[in-house]
């Protein structure tokens, strides 16, 4: 690690303002009290007590969960599969990841629309679908970045003249070996379906995201308290999935130990 | 004795197992892509012809491209020309900015990075309501944010900016578009080799030379793409222009928006599905744009 250039702190402090002070902002006006005076938590208690919080919250973390699994089945052996044997379909499967960059959302939301059957159009969890759809160009740059990193072939041949089966292989091997790379396509995949508005609510189902624009209407000192929650709640989702398997591993060693 | 022939036996079965991962025997098989091919051509493939076709019948289920020309006037052109100018501004400047924190965040390691990582993640995909709530709350007339730099006696307001205007819709959405630049472009940050700056250095090379030289040039293609990406981001951002604006400022998904929603009687039905198609022609238009820069950046380096 090199040590941060004048340049480099002057990025981070100049970033650090851009982006905490509409947070600051945003926060001055949630804890101001009843009609605006004083100050209290009044408008994060509101939050709690509008109808369908718990319910949309649930659809859209369910959603959200569906699809990171959904990215990693189908993301990570395919690219793995382009590294080791497939090399020749690799323009291919770029170009298919390229796709989802040129079709713009409310696009694809029409598409949809038109083109599902019905059955499918009746659950919330069709979104699923289309946020794996809209995450794949940067899940496959993630995931194809991390495999460039390390030295796929003979991590694989170790592992299987150890003996060691494709999916073990797979999970335990290269897996943890591009480990931030398979969080950053985590993140991306959950933060997306976390936030994603226009193909829920074009394709009229209701999510977190579209609850919140509903509900803003009320209540304008709320609607601020609760921007602010959604943002810094979605930021701890993230970091627990970030943390979580740390602590876990980090308890595993002192057992074994 | 025994042991060489062990050793080769050993040889010879990792040789053939090499080849085979996942049951399949992946040189040889298309069976690899099966997946990823069913699921792109399910979910994008058959609605994007759906829209196609849609597109070319009208209200009276006739063959027509007639809706096509309409793209090219009144509001629809507008539209057209003030989504790409939004979406080029904001993928430059947040191509800059978000470059410039990745080269600052590879330094860093542990905790620090961890965060910066996940907010990025979260901050990316932030917009509609609470992206336009916080800003109005910060810089809005009677914003928090507007008030302090007043009190500072900058008043933010003097000039043509208002939060609510083009400018201000391009300010808001660096607020996802830089950690979207953060999140695409560090890991070609990190794929530069501490080495070449060493090698620059005890070559005797100035740090500007290393940046003319090594890092530039190395990092060009990177950042084409990745800039390309947050000019697809914004070109079909939604929930946040419907969130910011009033009505004031046409961009194409807004105006799909209206007509899928079906407050609007159009006088052809097909409209929405004719401008949606515009859409993905421009990004089409920007994507070879951005081959044909890539070949020419490839090939001066």
């Amino acid at each position: 690690m090199r040590k941060l250039s004048k340049f480099n702190i002057f990025t981070l402090i100049f970033a650090a303002f851009f982006f905490i002070a509409p947070l600051l902002g945003a926060f001055g006006y949630a804890l101001r009290g009843v009609n605006g005076a004083g100050h209290s938590l009044v408008n994060f208690r509101w939050i709690f007590q509008q109808q369908g919080f718990y319910t949309n919250l649930g659809v859209s973390l369910r959603l959200a969960a569906v699809t990171a699994l959904l990215v990693m089945v189908l993301m990570v052996p395919t690219v793995v599969f382009l590294h080791l044997g497939g090399k020749r379909w690799r323009r291919l499967i770029e170009f298919v990841c390229l796709v989802p960059i040129v079709v713009p959302v409310v696009s694809l939301a029409i598409g949809a629309q038109i083109s599902m059957p019905k059955w499918l159009q009746s659950t919330p969890y069709e979104l699923c679908f289309f946020y794996v759809i809209v995450s794949m160009p940067y899940v496959y740059r993630a995931v194809d970045i991390g495999l460039q990193s390390i030295s796929l072939s003979t991590l694989v041949e170790a592992s299987q003249s150890l003996g060691a089966s494709g999916l073990t292989t797979l999970r335990l091997v290269i897996v943890p070996a591009i480990r931030s790379a398979v969080t950053g396509a985590l993140f991306i995949s959950i933060a997306l379906s976390l936030g994603e508005y226009a193909l829920a609510s074009l394709l009229h189902f209701n999510t977190f995201p579209t609850w919140v624009t509903n509900v803003s209407q009320e209540n304008i000192l709320g609607s601020i308290a609760l921007s602010v929650s959604t943002l810094i709640g979605a930021w701890v989702v993230l970091l627990l999935i970030v943390f979580l398997p740390k602590i876990r591993s980090l308890r595993k060693v002192s057992v074994n130990v | 004795m025994t042991t060489q022939i062990q050793t080769e036996e050993v040889l010879t079965a990792s040789n053939r197992r090499q080849n085979l991962f996942l049951g399949f025997k992946f040189p040889k098989t298309f069976l690899g892509l099966l997946p990823i091919l069913t699921f792109a051509g399910i979910f994008l493939a058959w609605p994007l012809s759906a829209i196609f076709r849609a597109s070319l019948h009208d209200n009276h289920n006739h063959i027509t491209f007639a809706v096509y020309r309409e793209l090219f006037t009144g509001i629809y052109r507008e539209a057209f020309i003030t989504s790409f100018k939004l979406a080029f501004l904001s993928a430059l400047i947040a191509g800059f900015c978000g470059a410039a924190i990745s080269a600052a965040l590879v330094r860093t390691s542990g905790t620090f990075r961890s965060l910066i990582s996940s907010a990025s993640g979260v901050l990316a995909n932030t917009g509609g309501v609470p992206l336009a709530f916080m800003f109005i709350a910060a810089y809005g007339q009677d914003g928090l944010i507007t008030k302090f730099l007043l009190w500072l006696h900058w008043d933010i307001y003097a000039g043509s900016f208002d939060i609510f205007n083009f400018w201000g819709i391009l300010f808001v959405y660096g607020f996802f578009q830089i950690p979207l630049m953060v999140i695409i472009f560090t890991p070609a940050m990190e794929n530069m080799k501490k080495e070449w700056a060493e090698a620059n250095d005890s070559l005797g090379g100035s740090h500007f030379q290393y940046l003319r030289y090594v890092a530039i040039p190395t990092l060009i293609p990177a950042f084409l793409s990745a800039t390309l990406l947050l000019f697809a981001s914004s070109f079909s951002a939604y929930a946040t222009a419907r969130a910011m604006t009033i009505g004031n400022l046409p961009l194409v998904p807004l105006v799909i928006g209206t007509l899928v929603d079906g407050n609007v009687i159009p006088s052809e039905a097909n409209l929405g599905d004719a401008l949606a198609m515009g859409m993905v022609a421009v990004s089409v238009v920007v994507i070879a744009a951005y081959l044909a820069l890539l070949r020419f950046s490839k090939r001066r380096s």
